[in-house]
C-alpha cells in the first residue's frame, strides 16, 4: 500500500476538524452519563439510584461512569464544550476545584422538591450533597479488648507497630491530619501541630496505606490493629466477616460531604437535574441507609435506622453534634503545601 | 514520503509500516509534544510560559532524590533478577526436555497472572502475619514479627519477582545461541569450569544480559502498583510522585515536567545499556 500526500493531507485535516469541531463526531443524543465512585458507591448507585431514576423517568437511559473525582474533572476539563459526562460525585476537595474550574452548574434549587428537607450542612447551591461519608476510629476487637474512644488513643504506648494511616493524597488522610492539629490547638489554616503529633505518633505506625482502600485490606492481614477509616469501607470489610468495628472519637466523626453536580455544557441538564432530585428524595436515602450499603443520610425527612442508628447518630440533631464538618476551601489553600511536607517528613 | 521515494525494495516496506508509524504518531508523539508543551509553563493555569517547573525540580533536593532512589531502585532489582535469572537460564540448556518444559512453565507463569494479584500475594508474603514471620516465628528465630513490608528491601523482592521473567527469556534464548562446543573446547585446552564461565559463557551470552537488564531496569522503575502497594505511602518514587501531583494536587504543569524528566534519566540509562551492548558486540567478535 502506498500513502499518499493527499490522502494523508485530508485524513489530517479531517481529524483536525473533528477535534474543532466535536459536534460533528456525535450523534445527536447520547444517555445521561453519570460518573460515581468505584467499588461500594458503584454498586449502591447501580442497584438503588439508577433503578429509582428509570422508573421515576419513562426508562430514560443512563450509563455509569465509575472513576475517581480527581479523574472526573480531568475527563471534563479535556472537553469543556462537549463533556463526556453529565453528573458528577465529588468529596469536598475536589468540588471546590471543579466549581472553582467552573465546569459545574449552579443546581436550580427553585426547581427542586427536596433540597429544602437537606440538613443545612448538605445545602450547597452549586451542587446539594446527597451522602455524607464519616471518618472515625476502625480498631480489631480481637487484638483490642477496649474500644478506643479518642483520636488521642492511637498515641497510646500499647499500639506500637500497630497503627496504620494513610497518606495526605486521599481526603481521609487530609481531613484526619486536619483533625488532629485540631486536637493539639491548630486548625484548618494550621496543621503545624497536627504534624508534630505524627512526628510522635511514628514509633506506633506500622503502615503508611497509598489509599484507603489498601488501608482497609492491612486489617484483613493483620498488619494493624488501628486506624482512622471510612464507616463505609469498614462495614464492607465486617460484612466479609472481617473482624473490625467502628466507633465515633468522642472528638466528633469526621463527615465529608459527598456532593453531586449538573456537568456545565451537558447535553442533558434536564436529566442530569432529575436524576439528582432521585439521589435526594426519601426514599432513595432510606434503602441507602439500610443494610448492605450504610450511606448516611442528608435528607433530614429520613429516619436513621438500623446500624447507623446504634453507631453513628439516631436523629438529624444528634448526627449534627457528633459529626464535624471541615473547611475545605481553607485546606485546599494549603494542601499541595502539606503534601510535599508529608513527602519529606513521614518516612518510616 | 514514501511516494517520493524513487522505485526500490523500500518503498514497499515504508508503505506497510505506514499505519503503525500514523497509530504512533498520533497516539504517541503527539501526547509526548503535548506533554513537553505542558511542561514549559510557569502557572497550573497554563498561560506564564517558562522552564520554572524544571527549575522547580533541579534545584529541589527533595525531588532529585525521588529520582535518584527510584533510578537506585532500579539498579537494585535489576541486579537480583540477573544474579537469579542466570543460573535458571544456564541450567534450562543442561536439563532434559521435560525438566525444560518445566522451567519455561515456572518462568512464564508470573506473565499469566495480573500483577495486582502477584502484588497482593506479595503483602500476604511479606506481612506480620505472613509466611516468612509465621515460619520464622514457629522455629524460635524472631520472638516479634521482623518489618517486611513497607520496607526497600521488600519492594525490591516484590519486583524482582514479577520482572523476572523480563531477565529471565532474554537470557535463555541468549544462552541457547552459544556454540556448546565453545565450551568444551575451553574445558579442553586446560579452563576450569568458572574460567570457561568467565571467558567464554558470559562474553558471548552479554547481547541477553544487556536485552534482560534493560527490560527489568525499564519495567522495574515504572511498576506503580507494586511500588506503592509492597512499598506503602511514606515511601515514593517517581511514578506516585507523578500520579500525585497530577491527580491530587491538578499541578499538570509540574506533572508534565516530573514526567519528561523521568523520561530523559530513563532513556540515559537505557542508552548506557544499550553502549554497552555495543561494546560486548565488538568484544564477542575479537
Amino acid at each position: 500500500m502506498m500513502i499518499h500526500r493527499r490522502t494523508l493531507l485530508t485524513t489530517a485535516l479531517t481529524l483536525g476538524a473533528m477535534r474543532a469541531f466535536p459536534g460533528l463526531s456525535y450523534a445527536q443524543a447520547r444517555p445521561l452519563v453519570f460518573a460515581t465512585f468505584t467499588g461500594s458507591w458503584e454498586e449502591a448507585h447501580k442497584a438503588v439510584l439508577v433503578p429509582a431514576f428509570r422508573k421515576a423517568n419513562a426508562d430514560a437511559s443512563i450509563v455509569l461512569d465509575p472513576m475517581l473525582s480527581v479523574d472526573q474533572i480531568a475527563k471534563v476539563n479535556a472537553a469543556r464544550a462537549n463533556p463526556p459526562i453529565d453528573v458528577m460525585l465529588h468529596d469536598p476537595g475536589p468540588a471546590l476545584v471543579a466549581i472553582g474550574q467552573d465546569i459545574v452548574e449552579p443546581f436550580p434549587v427553585e426547581k427542586s422538591t427536596y433540597y429544602k428537607d437537606l440538613i443545612t450542612e448538605a445545602q450547597e447551591p452549586m451542587g446539594p450533597a446527597p451522602f455524607f461519608q464519616v471518618v472515625g476510629l476502625t480498631y480489631n476487637p480481637e487484638t483490642i479488648k477496649t474500644p478506643p474512644t479518642s483520636w488521642a488513643d492511637l498515641w497510646k504506648p500499647e499500639f506500637k507497630g500497630r497503627v496504620g494511616i494513610t497518606n495526605l493524597n486521599s481526603t481521609l488522610g487530609t481531613g484526619w491530619l486536619v483533625e488532629v492539629a485540631r486536637m493539639h490547638g491548630g486548625s484548618e489554616a494550621n496543621v503545624d501541630p497536627g504534624f508534630k503529633a505524627l512526628e510522635a505518633l511514628k514509633p506506633n505506625l506500622a503502615a503508611v496505606a497509598a489509599n484507603p482502600g489498601a488501608l482497609a485490606t492491612l486489617f484483613q492481614q493483620g498488619q494493624i490493629d488501628i486506624s482512622p477509616g471510612n464507616f463505609n469501607a469498614i462495614q464492607i470489610l465486617k460484612a466479609r466477616g472481617v473482624p473490625v468495628e467502628f466507633v465515633a472519637p468522642k472528638e466528633g466523626a469526621i463527615a465529608f460531604k459527598t456532593t453531586i453536580h449538573v456537568v456545565k455544557n451537558s447535553p442533558n441538564k434536564d436529566l442530569a437535574f432529575k436524576l439528582i432530585e432521585a439521589a435526594l428524595s426519601p426514599q432513595v436515602q432510606t434503602t441507602l441507609m439500610n443494610s448492605p450499603y450504610l450511606i448516611v443520610p442528608t435528607n433530614s425527612k429520613v429516619a436513621m435506622g438500623g446500624e447507623i442508628a446504634s453507631v453513628l447518630a439516631k436523629d438529624t440533631a444528634e448526627l449534627k453534634k457528633k459529626f464535624v464538618f471541615q473547611d475545605w476551601k481553607k485546606i485546599n489553600e494549603q494542601r499541595s503545601a502539606w503534601i510535599e511536607r508529608f513527602n519529606r517528613e513521614i518516612k518510616l | 514520503m514514501a511516494a517520493s521515494v524513487p522505485r526500490d525494495v523500500t518503498s514497499y516496506s515504508l508503505g506497510l509500516a505506514a499505519p503503525l508509524a500514523l497509530f504512533f504518531l498520533v497516539f504517541f508523539v503527539a501526547p509526548l509534544v503535548q506533554l513537553l508543551v505542558l511542561s514549559l509553563h510557569n502557572d497550573t493555569a497554563g498561560a506564564a510560559w517558562g522552564f520554572g517547573q524544571y527549575v522547580h525540580f533541579l534545584t529541589d533536593p527533595f525531588s532529585l532524590s525521588v529520582l535518584g532512589s527510584t533510578l537506585l531502585l532500579g539498579a537494585e532489582v535489576t541486579a537480583l533478577c540477573l544474579v537469579l535469572g542466570f543460573p535458571i537460564a544456564w541450567l534450562y540448556h543442561r536439563v532434559g526436555s521435560r525438566a525444560q518444559t518445566l522451567i519455561i512453565l515456572i518462568v512464564l507463569l508470573p506473565l499469566l497472572t495480573s500483577v495486582v494479584v502477584r502484588t497482593f500475594a506479595w503483602i500476604v508474603i511479606l506481612g506480620r502475619q505472613g509466611i516468612i514471620n509465621a515460619t520464622l516465628q514457629s522455629i524460635g528465630v524472631i520472638d516479634t514479627p521482623i518489618r517486611l513490608l513497607y520496607t526497600q528491601l521488600g519492594v525490591v523482592l516484590a519486583l524482582a519477582q514479577v520482572q523476572m521473567p523480563l531477565m529471565t527469556l532474554p537470557l535463555i534464548t541468549a544462552l541457547g545461541r552459544i556454540d556448546s562446543n565453545l565450551e568444551d573446547a575451553s574445558c579442553s585446552l586446560g579452563a576450569g569450569s568458572w574460567r570457561t564461565f568467565w571467558k567464554v559463557i558470559l562474553p558471548l551470552s552479554l547481547p541477553g544480559v544487556i536485552a534482560g537488564c534493560t527490560l527489568t531496569y525499564a519495567a522495574a522503575i515504572t511498576a506503580f502498583i507494586t511500588q506503592s502497594l509492597v512499598g506503602g505511602g511514606q515511601m515514593l518514587f517517581m511514578p506516585m510522585y507523578l500520579y500525585q501531583q497530577a491527580s491530587t494536587l491538578q499541578n499538570w504543569p509540574f506533572a508534565s515536567a516530573i514526567s519528561i524528566i523521568f523520561l530523559l534519566a530513563v532513556l540515559a540509562v537505557v542508552s548506557v545499556f544499550g553502549l554497552l551492548g555495543r561494546l560486548s558486540r565488538g568484544y564477542g567478535g575479537a
